[in-house]
């Protein structure tokens, strides 16, 4: 049962890869999301034994990978109607099939149960995503995904590196054989583990994974590879990969956390991931303002999210990790309808191509379409984390566990936020209501906006009534894993 | 039980100068010659692990090497050096001897950090280790001194022999074989990625300098 979210993309994508014009390709691979996405709420009945083996958080993650790629791929639709003449057919067919492998990919990283098989499946998701990066074929695009492949190889190498040193530190307590690869048995076993070895696997897994979280100074790629590549792909969908990413630091973290609390030889995790964290929080609120290019701009707000996140992995204790989990769920679920709305705003402009994405070309959209314009708006202020926006909940929640836990770093804290929520406002007012560029006319607004609406009315249900099941699940979760 | 020893050693002995005189190297074809004898190694180390530790994985992953990246991949990197015309000396970040410099200092380092902390570790695994350590940090000090692109992918060409390295040294590691057929796609994507992508044509040389018109040009 499990394994049907995950067989079914990388299946699909040998027939998206092989036929079909590029509107059809669009409109089955939405319809082959519609189903994964189900497949994955299917998955909580049967989460699946052995190396696939998915628990609460991957299978929460999981399902939230495939309400972001159906939604993402539904907007697609529209994106491949006005976009078409820009690939060629066997393009934009190689484009749907890898839309496919990346959100197999992740559900497989998700769902593993198998540090090995974490590892592959993150190696499968960033040769796709740079291939994808690469299709528009322009020489900055190139320049993208070869930063990115280079960035992203050495991130991997560094990670099976630390992947088997976590192996070979858990020899004392489990022997040879896939036991000592497993993180139910490794987090069960935590406290026989070879402390020394664990903290230097963690200093390999934290930059080797940190470089797919895009956590400073491994950042390098992300900007470049969201403005250049495909839209749809390489900024909606990747969301869910970074949240694969910090997921796998999380449950290191834990295996070292773990260790530590039962008298072990390993460091601390709490400082390597506060550093980090911080170092991500406060490049983003200094550079922030000086981003022109929207899309260049969201990326480096997807930085200082990541940075956010860590940090409050960092700080520890349930009601922190709660924080930082919920900060990534509702940050992917912000950032993907935001990406959504840019695209629909760029395509009221004239096109969805790169370039067309800086904030001067877009200024004024009041004037295009309003409904896009508020939506549009009220992403960008959801990023913000003032209220109503969800992230106000979870930003509280890292915020009062820094001061109560660690009250020192609260302030640093405090100036990267506040630094990157002046640099985002600071935008909104022209963006959406500044003097439109001359001959603007009213256009009517794409049906994609719903979708919009939708992701941003889902994040202020979960942060404020959060379903009970969800609760339970995510606080538990937490408990497990502080 | 001590010939294991002495001749896993000294194939990891020689894996590790390989990757050291990658450091030391001006021209693509020697470097490429050194990366060939460097995987050559390691699929006799692989095979000799495989022999010592009676696993037919290791035996796959030293057939694997010794087939793809001891045969397939040299050739291919030459016509990429022939097809491009590459024959000149790559161009380095830093002065010779300063990376020369470093290198040590990495290979020290990681002596340092391996040895002291996998006391518990069977010792051939924790020799092992130290040397894998070295190759990869090797491999990825030789990325950042060079400026050709092709010479950077022969550095992460070495540092994952570094990677593979540690995994046949691991006592009863499940996936090697499929670690290391991963990381070979990876690399497939690298070099194919140079003649598809053609670099060439829009980079000019195989320089990546050009890397940072995207900063210029305002983000």
């Amino acid at each position: 049962m499990i394994l049907l979210p995950i067989i079914l993309p990388f299946l699909a994508a040998i027939v998206l890869g092989v036929i079909g014009t590029p509107v059809r390709g669009a409109i089955a691979n939405a319809a082959l999301s519609l189903v994964v996405f189900l497949l994955t709420i299917a998955a909580f009945t049967a989460p699946g034994s052995g190396l696939i083996h998915a628990d609460s958080l991957g299978l929460l993650f999981g399902a939230l990978t495939g309400f972001i790629a159906f939604t993402t791929s539904l907007a697609n639709i529209g994106y491949v109607r006005g976009a078409e003449p820009r690939l060629t057919p066997p393009l934009w067919r190689l484009y749907h099939a890898l839309c496919q492998v990346v959100l197999g990919a992740t559900l497989l990283g998700l769902y593993a149960d198998n540090i090995g098989l974490l590892w592959a499946s993150v190696e499968i998701a960033t040769i796709a995503a740079t291939l994808a990066v690469s299709l528009p074929r322009t020489a900055s695009a190139l320049e993208a995904a070869w930063k990115y492949f280079i960035l992203g190889g050495v991130g991997i190498a560094l990670a099976l590196f630390g992947t088997m040193l976590v192996y070979l530190a858990a020899q004392p307590a489990l022997g040879p054989g896939l036991n000592a690869m497993s993180f139910i048995q490794l987090s069960s076993h935590a406290a026989w583990m070879d402390g020394a070895l664990l903290t230097l696997a963690f200093v390999f897994i934290l930059f080797g994974y940190g470089t797919k979280a895009a956590l400073v100074p491994l950042h390098g790629w992300l900007p470049d590879a969201y403005a250049e590549g495909p839209a749809p792909l390489t900024t909606a969908l990747s969301s869910p990969m970074l949240n694969l990413a910090l997921i796998a630091i999380l449950r290191f973290r834990h295996l070292m956390q773990a260790n530590v609390a039962s008298g072990g030889t390993a460091m601390p995790p709490g400082p390597f991931l506060i550093v980090l964290g911080l170092a991500s929080l406060l490049l983003v609120g200094f550079s922030l303002s000086r981003r022109r290019d929207a899309r260049r701009f969201f990326g480096f707000s997807s930085i200082e999210h990541s940075g956010i996140a860590i940090f409050a992995f960092g700080i520890g204790g349930p009601a922190a990790i709660f924080g930082g989990l919920l900060h990534m769920l509702l940050q992917t679920l912000i950032k993907s309808a935001l990406f959504i709305a840019l695209i629909r705003a760029a395509a009221l402009r004239g096109s969805t191509a790169p370039g067309n994405y800086s904030f001067s070309h877009l200024r004024g959209l009041i004037h295009s379409n309003k409904y896009t314009a508020w939506l549009l708006g009220g992403a960008i202020f959801a990023l913000t984390g003032l209220p109503p926006s969800g992230l106000f909940a979870s930003e509280f929640i890292i915020i009062s566990q820094t001061v109560q836990r660690n009250p020192w770093v609260s302030a640093p804290l405090a100036v990267g936020l506040l630094l990157c929520a002046v640099a985002i406002l600071r935008n909104i007012g022209p963006l959406i209501f500044g003097d439109a560029p001359p001959h603007t006319k009213p256009v009517k607004a794409a049906p994609e906006m719903h979708l919009v609406a939708l992701h941003l009315a889902l994040v202020v249900l979960l942060a404020f009534a959060m379903p009970g099941p969800i609760l339970h699940l995510l606080s538990t979760m937490s408990g497990a894993l502080q | 039980m001590n010939l294991t020893f002495s001749l896993a050693h000294l194939m990891g002995g020689l894996i590790l100068l390989c990757a050291f005189l990658l450091l030391s190297q001006r021209r693509l074809a020697a470097m490429i010659t050194l990366y060939q004898v460097q995987a050559l190694t390691l699929s006799a180390a692989a095979v000799w692990q495989g022999f010592a530790q009676h696993e037919v994985n290791l035996y796959l992953t030293g057939i694997i090497t010794l087939a793809l990246k001891g045969v397939l991949l040299p050739i291919a990197l030459r016509q990429i050096v022939l097809r491009f015309n590459l024959t000149r000396a790559v161009e380095s970040t830093m002065p010779m001897a300063l990376s020369m410099m470093l290198g040590t200092g990495l290979i020290g380092i990681a002596v340092l950090v391996v040895l002291p902390s996998t006391m518990s570790a069977v010792s051939l695994t924790r020799e092992d280790l130290a040397i894998a350590l070295s190759v990869v940090l090797l491999g990825l000090l030789v990325m950042t001194a060079r400026r050709s692109a092709l010479a950077q992918i022969i550095g992460f060409l070495s540092t994952e022999n570094g990677l593979v390295l540690a995994a046949i040294g691991m006592p009863g590691m499940p996936f090697v074989a499929e670690f290391s057929v991963a990381l070979l796609v990876l690399l497939a994507f690298l070099v194919v990625g140079i003649f598809l992508l053609r670099i060439r044509e829009h980079f000019d040389t195989l320089d990546i300098t050009g890397i940072e018109d995207i900063e210029r040009r305002g983000r």
